[in-house]
């Protein structure tokens, strides 16, 4: 019997209510959290399921990378708050979207593409197709430089009918 | 693409310590900024616009923070932290470099002002170099690369003369057969004075020359074949005995793989080259000039209208080859899918079956065979009109010759013989032509190999052996002065170690993992060298020892036991090639190992498989105790030299290296502390400095780190004991 109140010890998780607890950001530009009596200076937030869930199931974590708590769903929480965990959100995972793909070109292994992504336009180079080009599902696709940084096609469909003949090589 | 990092001089001012990419603002668009770090502070640069600066003075710490994607710099100022700039991961490892040696200048340590974070950029055309090489694929001197092929081909220049001359005879033989189809037109059919032995003659002889042509084919593909193989051969012995030369430094930085690629499919890629791709190339080569010649010099006017076609063809043979290429690649992706889910689901096949789920996986796999059917269908279709197009569009050369050649045969300008002899010209002119659009890939490829092969050959190795270097007997006293050491230079692992081991002393190494422990050892057997201070061995520097005498005087029993492929005695005699059967067994018999390699039907001629997959975990560790004690080294190392084995073999184990150990210096690291009760001291490390020195007794007295791991482990064992 008590095996069983231990494991659900474990297993416990702590969701963070909008009403015990409060974010603002600091004068740096960073996030802060009051929750239970104490302040957490630079807390971040990461994704428990980034392709799946999104902003649901969200880890709030210290700076030392000890789990604070989580949120299941950011919209339980008043539209500043919303914003502020957002900014957060997007400052650890930045993933332009490519909303145009202007040309790709391979040479030895590589393939150096250039695209305009909503942050700007960019040169990229990947490498093995494999590990860089990814579906996540039938529609979106994450593409990994060989930086390891990320882009983002939301909807195949929505690309240009030149855009979409250029990644369409790459998608098996 | 990652900006240069560039470092100015701003008119009557210091030139900052640091210059970096911060490509990202604070809303996530990608900008061209610049973080400009002076001794005093930090300044960020837009355009030439100094956007913000924040005083050194009231900044604490740096941290350059890894995110996903992308990364952000934080300074503490005045006790609050500050997000200072975003950057893409194209700088991560700069960042976090430029912000460790900014935390040691801010605590008044020395630091450098060097990034040394490794340059996977070709300096010349900015393209990225493949994995773990320093060689640009587009930038490689062909020439410098070809000059040093040669050197490596003059052994066997006979062979290449040789392979030459047999190219010169094909290529005449090949042009011969048209012109002795003229002379059978003109001469025999033509003419009405023909006979049939001149028909006989000329007959025979058109067999002559095509039975001619196949010998020497073969004569030329054995010829080829013997200097591909006699070269690769050599390079691959090059390459091989370079790797046994070269330290752990430069090996451990590159994959095992990018190595064996090295060894193996570059050597393979220029063997390839040579005696396929080379020797047809020369072939094809002769011929193309060959007939360009004799039909230029016949009739310029007809030899150009033959010429005509070429250029497209060579074109649409470029353009052909990428398309294929890429259809290839998405069908061979598709294969590479369905392979690897085979595999998955055969090597994991009892977890399929334990949870039912043979149904999905069939389905699945479906899936992705459906796919590569479809795939392949596609492919094989596109394929299959492609080419005849291709034929076709060459084969267009000859009719020009016929419709050109045909009116002037029926002006009385040209006989019969002549066409012929033209036409056949003109379809043989393709094969080469389509050849040529391929060759230069083919080269560039080659070349690449060569120069990745003679990248490892010509690379200095760490530990050097100095021109001091003698050859000593070790007594077993060693010595560390003043030690500092790290795999990167500004990150050191080890720091101001001072340590006397005195000869026939058995020290253990204790720590948390990462501590230093391996790393002792690693110096201990100069797999690399000191960054600062010493070792000494019998008062005599290390570095002052030949490598081999001092390397054959240490013996190693690792925890990652490696047996080599090979009978159960060659593994123990590894290490003395003329040991006798009597040694090999009086070694298994101090190391407990006798025994249970007489119950082997094999007994000691018993195949250990590949790295000893055939033996348990324990009867490994006891053959590397055998072949260590044969070895009998003046300085011994066991690095955790009991992992997961039963009590009683720990038992055999222990007690082998108890008469392993004695008499000679031994340093051992061992996990479970238990292990190291034999040792006569304990040096304790933390953080890569020495903590404590002493006997288990006196150190559990002390209550410090020693003190805490053991309880830490007694407490563990407590709770598997509870567990199990």
């Amino acid at each position: 019997m008590s095996e069983q109140k231990g494991l659900e010890a474990y297993a416990e998780i702590r969701f963070l209510a909008p009403e015990e607890c409060r974010f603002e950001e600091s004068p740096g530009g960073l996030l802060v959290l009051h929750v239970d009596g104490e302040r957490y200076e630079s807390v971040a937030v990461h994704r428990a399921f980034p392709f799946t869930y999104g902003d649901d199931y969200l880890s709030v974590r210290d700076k030392e990378g000890n789990e604070i708590g989580m949120i299941k769903t950011l919209k339980v929480f008043d539209e500043q708050t919303q914003t502020l965990i957002r900014k957060e959100l997007e400052r650890r995972y930045f993933v332009p979207t490519i909303t145009r793909i202007d040309r790709i070109k391979e040479e030895f292994g590589y393939g150096y593409w250039e695209v305009q992504t909503d942050r700007g336009p960019r040169r990229l180079t990947i490498r093995g197709v494999h590990e860089s080009v990814i579906p996540i599902g039938e529609e979106r696709v994450l593409i990994i430089d060989v930086d390891g940084n990320r882009y983002e096609i939301p909807r195949l469909s929505d690309l240009d009918p030149k855009s979409y003949k250029l990644i369409d090589q790459y998608l098996v | 693409m990652a900006t240069e990092i560039r470092l100015q001089d701003a008119p009557g001012e210091k030139a900052p310590l640091f210059v970096l990419p911060a490509d990202i603002d604070h809303e996530g668009r990608f900008i061209e900024s610049e973080l400009h770090v002076f001794p005093e502070e930090l300044r960020v640069v837009t355009s030439g616009v100094i956007e913000r600066s924040i005083p050194l003075a009231r900044v604490t710490e740096l941290r350059a923070e890894g995110l996903v994607g992308n990364g952000s710099l934080v300074a503490v100022v005045d006790g609050e932290e500050q997000l200072v700039v975003r950057y893409t991961n194209d700088h991560l490892a700069r960042y976090s470099e430029m912000a460790r040696q900014v935390n040691r200048m801010l605590k008044g340590e020395p630091y450098s002002t060097i990034l040394t974070a490794d340059e996977r950029i070709c300096p010349k055309c900015g393209r990225y170099l493949p994995g773990g090489s320093t060689v640009c694929p587009r930038c490689v001197d062909k020439t410098a690369v070809l000059k040093r092929m040669w050197q490596v081909t003059k052994p066997h220049v006979q062979w290449l003369i040789l392979g030459t001359g047999i190219f010169w005879v094909i290529a005449l033989l090949r042009l011969a057969g048209p012109q002795i189809n003229r002379m059978l037109v003109n001469t025999v059919l033509q003419s009405g004075t023909g006979t049939m032995g001149q028909l006989l003659f000329y007959v025979g002889l058109m067999v002559a020359v095509a039975v001619a042509t196949n010998l020497m084919h073969v004569a030329q593909a054995r010829v080829m074949t013997n200097l591909s193989s006699r070269l690769s051969r050599d390079l691959r012995s090059l390459v091989y005995a370079k790797i046994q030369e070269l330290t752990l430094t430069y090996i451990s930085r590159r994959k095992t793989g990018d190595l064996m690629n090295r060894v193996r499919r570059d050597t393979n890629t220029i063997q390839r080259f040579i005696q396929g791709q080379a020797a047809a190339g020369i072939n094809e080569g002769l011929l193309l000039i060959g007939i360009c010649v004799i039909i230029f010099a016949y009739d310029w006017k007809l030899a150009a209208l033959v010429i005509l076609p070429a250029p497209f063809v060579v074109a649409i043979a470029g353009a052909i080859r990428k398309r294929i290429r890429i259809m290839y690649h998405q069908q061979w992706r598709a294969g590479d899918q369905a392979d690897s889910l085979l595999q998955d689901v055969l090597s994991g096949v009892r977890v399929v079956k334990a949870f039912g789920q043979e149904e999905r996986e069939v389905r699945r796999f479906v899936r992705y065979s459906h796919k590569l059917a479809e795939i392949t269908a596609r492919n094989e279709k596109t394929w299959n009109t492609l080419f005849p197009s291709l034929r076709y569009i060459m084969g267009v050369g000859s009719f020009i010759v016929l419709l050109y050649g045909g009116q002037r045969v029926l002006g009385k300008q040209m006989d019969i013989g002549e066409l012929v002899q033209f036409s056949q010209y003109a379809g043989m002119l393709y094969g080469p032509l389509q050849f040529v659009s391929f060759f230069p890939r083919w080269f560039t490829e080659a070349m690449t190999a060569a120069e990745r092969i003679f990248e490892v050959i010509d690379a200095e190795p760490d530990v050097q052996e100095s021109p001091r270097a003698l050859e000593h007997t070790i007594e077993g006293r060693i010595e560390f002065q003043n030690v500092t050491f790290g795999y990167e230079k500004h990150e050191p692992v080890l720091e101001d170690i001072n340590l006397v081991i005195e000869p026939g002393e058995m020290v253990g190494l204790v720590g948390h993992s990462g501590a230093g422990k391996s790393t002792m050892i690693n110096l201990v057997c100069r797999f690399y060298d000191v960054d600062e201070g010493r070792i000494l061995i019998d008062g005599i520097d290390i570095r002052d020892i030949a490598q081999h005498s001092l390397r054959s005087q240490i013996g190693v029993v690792l925890q990652e036991t490696f047996l080599f492929s090979g009978t159960i005695y060659e593994n123990i005699a590894y290490a003395k090639d003329d040991a006798t059967p009597e040694e090999v067994i009086r070694a298994a018999k101090i190391a407990n190992a006798h025994d249970f390699i007489m119950r082997f039907p094999d007994g000691y001629d018993t195949r250990v498989g590949e790295r000893g997959q055939r033996l348990s975990g324990g009867e490994r560790q006891r053959i590397a105790i055998a072949r260590a004690i044969l070895h009998d080294p003046k300085i011994l190392i066991l690095d955790e030299a009991t992992a997961s084995v039963d009590t009683e073999t720990e038992y055999q184990i222990q007690e082998a290296l108890a008469r392993l150990v004695k008499n000679r210096t031994t340093i051992a690291i061992a996990h479970r502390l238990s292990t190291l009760r034999n040792a006569d001291r304990l040096v304790v490390l933390d953080k890569g400095r020495i903590a404590e020195v002493g006997t288990h007794d006196e150190l559990m007295r002390a209550k410090g780190i020693y003190y805490r791991l053991v309880q830490a482990q007694r407490q563990m064992w407590r709770v598997r004991a509870v567990e199990g």
